[in-house]
Parts: C-alpha cells; sequence; structure tokens
C-alpha cells in the first residue's frame, strides 16, 4: 500500500471522533474539572509559600497542564484496539491487506490525538491560560526542544499501550494490562508529582525509568529545569529508550504474527 | 415486587458462575486494579511527604478519606458501573428488551444479573487501608462515632449507586450516555482530597448537583471533627441524607426513563 | 374474544440527522437536525386465542416495533394496544407473566452457562411451581430433541441449538401468547424445518396463541393460517394466505402446447405473453375465467397437445406487490 494513504487512516480516525460530539464535550469537561482540580490541589501544596524545591506556583500550573491532558493522553484505545485485534484474532485480517499493522496503528492513533489536541487540550489549555495563567517556555532554546520532547513522550507511551495490548495475546486480557500500566504511569511518569518533589534516591531511579519521559522530561525542559547540557543528555537518553521499547514490541509483534500464522489465525 | 427479590440470590449465583468461568483473569484484573490505587495513594502520599499537609489534612487523615472513598465508591459501583455504562450498549443491540419483556424488575434484573464481584481487589485494598487509617488519626472512636461512620459509609454507596443508575438510565431516553460517566469521574477524582482546598462554586457543586462531596470528605471530615465548608454543622446530618435522597432521585428518573423508552429506533 | 387488539396504533421514531462530509461533522458537533420516522402508521388488527398470525414485512417495515408494542416495551405514539384486555405498557410486569418472547437476533439465554441453568432461572423469574415445571421442561426437552446439549454451556452449541432452547425457555411458564421476532433467521434448512413443525404444533396440539415476524413467506405457509402483511409501517393485507392471491389480483399462467404452430393467436379470455410457436404463454386476467372458456374462445382444429394451468409462484407475488405497492396501498383489503 501506497505511503501517502497512511495520513488518509489519520484523517479517517480524526473526522471519525467528531460524530460523538457528546463525548467530546463530556471529556472537555471531565478534563477541565480535574485540571482545576490539580490546580486547587497544587495551590492548597504550597500553602502561600514563594516557592518550593526552587519550583514556584505558576511553574507547577503549567507543569500540571502540560504533564496531564498534554503529554499523558488517552492511551486506552490504543491499547484496546491493539488488544482486541489480537486476542480475537481479528488481527489476522490486517496481515491479508497490503498494509503494515504497525503503521496503521500510528496514523490511526496520531488522527485520534490531533482530534483530541484540537478539540480538547486547546480549548482547556485556553481556560486555565485566561483564567489562572500559563508560562511561555523558559527560553526559546528550552521552547524548540520541547517539540523533539514532545514526539519522544508521545511515542513513547503509544509504545507502550502497544505492548501492554500485545501481551493480551498470551493473557487473553487486556483489562488487567490496562490497569497495570495505569499503575506504572500514575507513580513513575510525573503526571501526579514531578520527580523534584520526590525523595533523592527515589527520584534518582525514577529519573532513569523511560516512564519519566512521558511527563516529566518534556514539561521539565519547557519549564527550563534542565539545562543545555542536560537536556540534550536526555533527549539521548529518551532516544535510546524509545529504540530500546520499539525493539521489544516488534519481537513481541513477530512472535504473535508467527503465532497467528502457524495456528491459522 | 417480592418476585423480583425472590430472584435476586439465583440472579447473582448465575453471574458469579459465569464469571468463575474465566478466574484467572479475574483475579490478575483484582490485582491489577489494586495495584493501580495502590500507586495512586503512593503518589498522594509522597506528595504529603513533601509538603506536610493538604488543605490541613495530615497522611493519617488523606489515607481515612481516600480509603472511605475507594471503598463506598466499591460498594456502590458494584451494584452499578458496568451494568450501567453497558446499558448504552444493550439498547443499540435491543438486548435491553430481552429484559424488559421478564415479569421482574428491570432494575433488579440488571444490578444483579452483573452484581460486579471485580471490585473485590478495591474492597481489599479499601478495608485494609481503612484498617490502618483508623488506628492512626485523631478520633475517640465510640460506639456512636463508629454508627455514623458505617451509616455515612453506607450512605454514600447509595449515592454512588443513584449517580450511575441515573446515568444509565439517561440511555433509555437517548441513546448514548457513556459520556455522562466521563463527567461523572472527573467529579468522583476531585472527591478523594479535602473539598476545603477547591474554589467555593466548585463547592456548592460537589454538595448539589454533583454531590459527590458525600462520597468520602463529608463523612470523614464530621468522623475526623474537621470543619466542613458550606454544610458546617448539618454536615453529619445531610451526609446521612444524601444517600437516601439519592436514591429516590434516581428511582424516579429510571422510572421516567424506562416509561419513555424508545429502542434504537426503527 | 381477541385477545390482541391493535387500532390505529401509530409509533415515530426521531432520529438524528448525519450530515455528510467533514463540514457536516463538525457543524453537528454544535446542532442537530432530526428526521421523524414512521415505523408504524395506522395499523389495526384483532387476533383471537388460538390463532397463528405471521407478521411479514421487509427490512424496516416495523416488524420488530409492533412486537415491542404487543410485549410492552414500547409505548405507541398513538392509537391503543391491548392484549389479553391490558394495555402492555403500563402493566408490563403482569403481561410478561403471561406471554413469551423469542427474539431470533438476541438471545436469553446465559452465554457461558449450560442451557439448563437458564431454564431454571426463568422457574424461579416466572415462579413456575416445581412440578409443573419438571413436567413441561421434560415434554419440550423431547419434543425439541434438547437432551443432547441441555448440559453444555451456551457458547458451545449451534445456532439451531440455541434457537430451539430459546423456545423452549419463553414455553416453560406456559404463555397464552408466544411472540417471536423472525424466529428463523440465519438458521440451515434442516433447523427451520423443526422450528417451524415444532411452532405449528404448538399452536395446534396446546392451543398458545403465536404472533411471529419474519421476511420468510415458507414460515408463515407452515406455521400461521393468518397472514398480516405490512410494508413501510403500513398494514397492506391481513387475511389467509390462500385469499392473498385473490387480493392482489395476480395472474395465473396458462401454457398451451400445439403439434404444428398454429400461428398468431389473440383471444379475449386470455392475454399472449410469449410465443414460442409450438408452445404459447397466456396471462389469465380474471379469476372467474376457467380454462374451459379459453378453450372454447380458441375452438377446435389448432392441433393441440396440451394445456397447463400454473397458479402463481406466491414469493413472486408477493415481490410483484411490493414493487407495485404505490399503485395497491389505497386498495387493501
Amino acid at each position: 500500500m501506497r505511503a501517502a494513504s497512511y495520513p488518509a487512516f489519520a484523517l479517517t480516525a480524526f473526522q471519525s471522533r467528531l460524530v460523538y460530539r457528546n463525548q467530546v464535550w463530556a471529556s472537555a469537561f471531565g478534563d477541565l474539572v480535574s485540571i482545576f482540580a490539580r490546580i486547587a490541589i497544587l495551590t492548597a501544596a504550597f500553602a502561600g509559600a514563594a516557592q518550593v524545591d526552587g519550583i514556584t506556583l505558576p511553574e507547577m500550573v503549567t507543569y500540571a497542564l502540560l504533564s496531564g491532558p498534554l503529554l499523558y493522553w488517552e492511551y486506552s484505545r490504543v491499547l484496546y484496539d491493539v488488544g482486541d485485534a489480537v486476542r480475537t484474532g481479528d488481527v489476522a485480517v490486517f496481515l491479508l491487506k497490503p498494509l503494515h499493522y504497525p503503521s496503521y496503528l500510528l496514523s490511526t492513533h496520531s488522527g485520534h490525538f490531533a482530534f483530541e489536541c484540537v478539540a480538547i487540550v486547546v480549548p482547556v489549555a485556553l481556560i486555565v491560560g485566561f483564567t489562572v495563567g500559563l508560562l511561555p517556555p523558559a527560553s526559546l532554546f528550552h521552547g524548540l526542544m520541547f517539540f523533539p520532547y514532545w514526539a519522544v513522550s508521545w511515542l513513547i507511551l503509544f509504545i507502550l499501550a502497544c505492548l501492554c495490548g500485545l501481551l493480551a495475546f498470551w493473557l487473553l486480557t487486556a483489562f488487567s494490562l490496562e490497569w497495570f500500566l495505569m499503575a506504572i504511569m500514575s507513580l513513575f511518569s510525573g503526571a501526579i508529582i514531578p520527580l523534584w518533589f520526590l525523595p533523592t534516591p527515589l527520584a534518582t531511579l525514577f529519573g532513569y525509568l523511560p516512564f519519566a519521559w512521558i511527563s516529566y522530561y518534556p514539561a521539565a525542559v519547557y519549564l527550563g529545569k534542565l539545562d543545555v547540557t542536560a537536556t540534550w543528555l536526555h533527549l539521548g537518553i529518551g532516544l535510546f529508550w524509545l529504540t530500546v521499547l520499539s525493539a521489544a514490541v516488534l519481537a513481541l509483534w513477530a512472535k504473535a504474527r508467527h503465532r497467528l500464522i502457524v495456528q491459522g489465525g | 415486587m417480592s418476585r423480583s427479590l425472590a430472584v435476586v440470590p439465583h440472579l447473582v449465583r448465575m453471574y458469579v458462575r459465569t464469571r468463575l468461568e474465566y478466574r484467572g483473569a479475574m483475579l490478575l484484573a483484582w490485582f491489577a486494579q489494586a495495584l493501580s490505587y495502590a500507586a495512586t495513594y503512593t503518589a498522594i502520599a509522597l506528595l504529603l511527604l513533601r509538603f506536610g499537609n493538604l488543605g490541613g489534612w495530615t497522611w493519617s487523615e488523606m489515607a481515612l478519606l481516600l480509603s472511605f472513598h475507594l471503598l463506598a465508591y466499591s460498594l456502590g459501583a458494584s451494584l452499578s458501573f458496568t451494568q450501567f455504562r453497558d446499558i448504552e450498549e444493550k439498547v443499540r443491540l435491543g438486548t435491553l428488551d430481552a429484559v424488559l419483556i421478564k415479569p421482574v424488575s428491570p432494575w433488579v434484573y440488571l444490578v444483579f444479573s452483573g452484581l460486579n464481584i471485580g471490585y473485590a481487589g478495591h474492597i481489599i485494598l479499601a478495608v485494609g487501608l481503612m484498617a490502618w487509617a483508623v488506628t492512626e488519626v485523631a478520633v475517640d472512636w465510640s460506639i456512636l462515632t463508629a454508627l455514623y461512620f458505617v451509616a455515612g459509609l453506607l450512605s454514600a454507596a447509595m449515592v454512588t449507586a443513584a449517580i450511575m443508575t441515573m446515568i444509565g438510565a439517561t440511555a433509555l431516553v437517548w441513546v448514548r450516555s457513556k459520556h455522562l460517566f466521563s463527567i461523572f469521574f472527573g467529579f468522583w477524582e476531585l472527591a478523594r482530597y479535602p473539598l476545603n482546598i477547591f474554589p467555593v462554586p466548585l463547592q456548592i457543586l460537589m454538595l448539589t448537583i454533583a454531590p459527590l462531596g458525600f462520597l468520602a470528605f463529608v463523612p470523614v471530615a464530621v468522623t475526623l471533627g474537621r470543619p466542613v465548608p458550606l454544610l458546617g454543622d448539618w454536615a453529619a446530618l445531610t451526609s446521612l441524607l444524601a444517600g437516601p435522597l439519592a436514591v429516590t432521585l434516581g428511582a424516579l428518573h429510571w422510572r421516567h426513563c424506562i416509561q419513555n423508552y424508545q429502542g434504537a429506533g426503527g | 374474544m381477541a385477545i390482541i387488539a391493535a387500532s390505529s396504533v401509530e409509533k415515530i421514531f426521531r432520529q438524528p440527522k448525519r450530515q455528510s462530509g467533514f463540514g457536516g461533522a463538525l457543524r453537528s458537533l454544535f446542532s442537530r437536525e432530526h428526521t421523524e420516522v414512521r415505523a408504524v402508521d395506522g395499523i389495526s388488527f384483532a387476533i383471537e386465542g388460538g390463532e397463528a398470525a405471521g407478521y411479514l414485512g421487509p427490512n424496516g417495515a416495523g416488524k420488530s416495533t409492533m412486537i415491542k408494542m404487543m410485549t410492552g416495551i414500547l409505548v405507541p405514539s398513538s392509537g391503543t394496544v391491548e392484549v389479553l384486555g391490558r394495555e402492555p405498557h403500563s402493566n408490563r410486569i403482569t403481561n410478561a407473566a403471561e406471554i413469551g418472547v423469542v427474539f431470533g437476533q438476541r438471545s436469553q439465554l446465559w452465554w457461558d452457562l449450560p442451557v439448563r441453568d437458564s431454564f431454571d432461572l426463568n422457574r424461579h423469574i416466572y415462579d413456575i411451581p416445581a412440578s409443573r415445571f419438571a413436567d413441561n421442561l421434560a415434554r419440550l426437552t423431547s419434543m425439541l430433541d434438547m437432551a443432547g446439549y441441555i448440559d453444555r454451556p451456551v457458547r458451545q452449541l449451534s445456532l439451531g441449538q440455541r434457537m430451539r432452547a430459546e423456545i423452549a425457555m419463553a414455553l416453560l411458564h406456559d404463555p397464552k401468547i408466544l411472540f417471536l421476532d423472525e424466529p428463523t433467521i440465519g438458521l440451515d434448512v434442516v433447523a427451520k424445518d423443526v422450528v417451524r413443525k415444532f411452532l405449528a404444533e404448538v399452536n395446534r396440539e396446546r392451543g398458545t396463541t403465536i404472533i411471529l415476524t419474519t421476511h420468510d413467506l415458507v414460515d408463515i405457509e407452515e406455521i400461521c393460517p393468518r397472514l398480516i402483511m405490512v410494508d413501510d409501517g403500513k398494514l397492506l393485507f391481513d387475511g389467509e394466505l390462500r385469499h392473498l392471491r385473490t387480493a392482489l389480483g395476480s395472474r395465473r399462467r396458462l401454457k398451451l402446447e400445439f403439434g404444428t404452430d398454429p400461428g398468431a393467436i389473440t383471444l379475449k379470455t386470455a392475454q399472449l405473453v410469449t410465443d414460442e410457436g409450438l408452445a404459447k404463454h397466456f396471462l389469465l386476467e380474471s379469476q372467474q375465467t376457467s380454462i374451459l372458456d379459453v378453450l372454447t374462445e380458441l375452438g377446435s382444429g389448432h392441433d393441440l397437445k396440451d394445456v397447463k394451468l400454473e397458479e402463481p409462484n406466491i414469493e413472486e407475488v408477493i415481490r410483484t406487490f411490493y414493487q407495485n405497492k404505490p399503485a395497491l396501498a389505497g386498495a387493501r383489503p
């Protein structure tokens, strides 16, 4: 299949979401409530202090918006897509079609993500920006570097969701895997609590695990909490993790594919 | 109604047997869900470790709040969440019709033919955390406070089941209502923190049309003797009335929606 | 006495209008138009106790909607439905205890459990006395030949086995009326035959009133003496199947075979449709015309070898009926 058809999958996914308008409004409202809750929690935690561990409250508000709705996107759609396809054997249909299943998934879900950005994240960010206030990037360098970090973050989360989805092939349930991934995310990704508020040994440990590249590092880079050298260095480590995880997914996919073909689907 | 209630144990037995056909997956899910909540609570504990307190609440008080939140929610949701989340699909596929042609209350049939034993993981975690927290917090436990605590828990579970019923019932008329659960869980997440840290409009919302303030904060604050914003001295009474009131409204709404059921059309 | 009476029943659904294209989808985020669909449009009929009536019509004709109104699931938008002397919707639970309902495409059995367990649950739901339940179960098991699979989980059954179990389940509480929505859909020929024979027997032997919807005419031929035909929510025909031809004014086909080609023949009593020389095909316009009339008009001396009169195929009749329905809709009996 021609490479040009993959963007079409993204567009189709984007369009398909417009049909569920109530879902869009409800998600936007739910996200808005939860971001204001996080801001309230942080405000209460700071309890009037100008800064804690060198972090100001406005920085934390910006961190909350970046690490939550933007970077920690709704990955369960990917997980169930892959999980259901391999568990029921429907994936065999994709193997028959002249297309590359991983590329198909990637383009479809980037379409879904683009939709969520436009319909949910941007409006929520605008509302937060006008009511509470959001900070610009710490510098031009940090602003520009946010984009490669964002890409790495998105791909790592996508790959992790695929990985858990693929495991459903052996465990026969995607449900538990979603919750395992959720457990990992809430502690290690920095979406609930940034690494700089953790006790040093934990912060050091979590800082090397790939999950920190999902929420913590991109947001920290945006806020200028990493100097130029550290920014480049951690981008390198992020890419390394991305490569390792991609290799793991491809290996697992090859195994599942082999089993599917041998068993006849 | 008496026939409906007589059917309950038989429905539950059928559903449990169905779930036991896949007991491996069920045990794994219990574990995964408990782990996920434990991870979130750990993150909250770490936040409190750094900041000392949240809106005046210490970690042990927060632990009581979190465990109450999880336990009340699980008790209510086991009666309602999956049952009423899936009602939208039942309407679309027409399987709800098969429930409506039975000579028993459709609510009883739906709730108990899906009484979700999948919440066991939640409940075990919540009870464990609560057992630790009740001994840690500065409360002089008496028969009266203990009774209030249990009654508050039941009332909170009723609030959960009633809201879920109302959301599910809406699907009977609108065909779609799943999206309303996103809103529910937005407020549900707020409900695990002290209400006093939120802006006043949100507090009002949480004590009125989205009454999840009663899911944990109000009864736990009353038990701990902490001030409850807006309600003040009325907190104890309202927290006990919230459940029965929500159930009444839920029942009326359910009845109204059953009367106006349109099927999937065509 | 009629046990089911429908009078001027209407059911109107409101459905959101889908707008096409990207712009349309975007617009529908903010506003949504609705269209009204008249699924049932002014239908009246009465069914006596012990009757078997087939409700026939193409997909989307409003058959299921009518069943749902008779079983108390839906409320008519206007008009009245009465079942066993009650309004089904406002007496849903009382009504439900006295009827049995089978949905061809939606199983009421518990997927992961043995068939017997679903039956047993129904014993409690319908509060069936133990001895009557045992009798009915034994009778239905043997009549529907379910002994071989009654203890197997439903998910392992074939569609035919499952449908037999569905029907048995709906009859365990001795309902006065059995409603079946497309009971033979998707079944193979043998399974269809078993279901049809069984339903006809239940109706005949036990006097259970049967109302079934179908789009398969054979269901009607084998189970239901009475046919109710609908399309687009409107009643097209209500009466015995054998009267349908008359009602539809369908034409019989007459074939005349000759030893030698008699050349062109024109008749007043029959209309020539195809001329193959030795064989000529005519249509008889009127039901009153007999072969004798045609032969008399034809006269002798044509070296006539054989005469064959064909009754029209009922499927064909109905097909032409639906095709011409705008013209016929006004002429319903």
